[in-house]
């Protein structure tokens, strides 16, 4: 298949979390997400002090339908893309970089949070990230999912659908 | 092209309803959402004009349960169907596990029917895929127009060779619309682990 499946799992996907955390504290945004570029959430942090944040499914579809949108949009311009986009409303405002060539990093802030942090250590999470996930690249049918699981998805379907 | 999240033990598909403009995808998508028990689903999100023609994608996460560990989800999305939307159906395309053709009966869109399939088949090209390496169900919806075409015209004119599994529908009844979803997710789980 032409695209890759991101994988994250055991230590990598700890890292990826202790990331996130890092970045939220030396930030101060409410969430961070790593999510891939199909819509997909990989990790997730959410900083104590934050509200409940919106559905992160559809959080995550919209970054990467944007994102995606944006990048056709570079080029049409000239660019290969556009590494960073940031969002600013009235009290909040949303950065999204790119982690490789897979993934997004996206951080919600609020009007506690200076741009300039936002952006400084967004910056640097993304970098680390992109290094920490350059392996996690793989396919998904070498996984070692086999019958019984196909099995037992079919049951479901027919438990949610009706027979 | 699934994505496999581990940690959380969660797999993820994504299934496109692809057609010509007004076909009725986004309506399959709405009656999905009402047909789903809370707790299975999320929210739907839908980017659409102020006269609900879609202009980007709608989208409706569905939580199948768990398996063998991995907690299973579907990722349903609908096309912008209008032609001169083509650069924002393009991008939905991307990393898609399934496809639903969503056919018109009515007369006046046989060749609206014939012209998306042959651009989907383009847009796939451009991500290296062609219509045989994604999983594909075709539904023939609108069948309670008065001067609906026969199926088998429909069919003969987006799958010529007979191919892909066909399935009838009302889709603004819901006649026909789980039926289509639960074969393509049947496909899409069928592929999983048997590629090399």
């Amino acid at each position: 298949m032409v695209e890759p499946a991101l994988v994250l799992y055991g230590a990598t996907y700890e890292k990826a979390l202790e990331a996130l955390d890092e970045l939220l504290r030396e930030s101060g945004a409410r969430y961070a997400l790593l999510v891939d570029k199909k819509g997909f959430v990989l990790a997730h942090k959410e900083a104590l002090w934050a509200p409940k944040p919106p559905a992160l499914d559809s959080l995550a579809t919209l970054v990467a339908g944007n994102a995606a949108a944006t990048q056709a949009l570079a080029k049409l311009l000239g660019e290969a893309r556009f590494n960073e986009l940031l969002h600013q409303g009235e009290r909040v405002g949303l950065y999204v970089d790119e982690v490789g060539e897979h993934a997004l990093l996206v951080l919600v802030f609020d009007e506690n949070a200076p741009l300039g942090r936002v952006k400084l250590y967004g910056k640097r999470a993304a970098q680390a990230l992109a290094e920490l996930t350059k392996d996690a690249l793989t396919s998904p049918s070498k996984l070692g999912l086999d019958t019984e699981y196909r099995e037992g998805a079919s049951a479901l379907l027919d438990e949610l659908f009706g027979n | 092209m699934s994505t496999i999240n581990f940690a959380n033990r969660e797999i993820n598909f994504k299934i496109v309803y692809y057609g010509p403009g007004l076909s009725g995808k986004t309506t399959n998508l709405k009656w999905v959402y009402g047909r789903i028990p809370e707790g299975r689903k999320g929210e739907m999100v839908s980017l659409a004009t102020e006269d609900e023609r879609t202009l980007f994608f709608d989208f409706l996460p569905l939580d199948l349960g768990e398996v063998k560990g991995f907690k299973t989800r579907f990722h349903l999305y609908t096309v912008p169907g209008q032609v001169f939307y083509n650069a924002s159906r393009k991008l939905i395309l991307r990393g898609v596990d399934g496809i639903v053709f969503v056919a018109d009966s009515a007369p006046n869109r046989l060749r609206a029917n014939a012209e998306s399939m042959r651009n989907m088949r383009e847009n796939l090209a451009e991500y290296g895929l062609g219509l045989d390496d994604v999983p594909l169900v075709i539904q023939v919806n609108k069948r309670d127009l008065p001067d609906a075409l026969p199926v088998e015209m429909v069919r003969a004119v987006v799958d010529p060779e007979g191919k892909y599994p066909v399935f009838e529908a009302v889709a603004t009844e819901g006649k026909g619309v789980m039926e289509t979803l639960k074969e393509i997710s049947r496909m899409v789980l069928g592929r999983v682990g048997s590629e090399a």
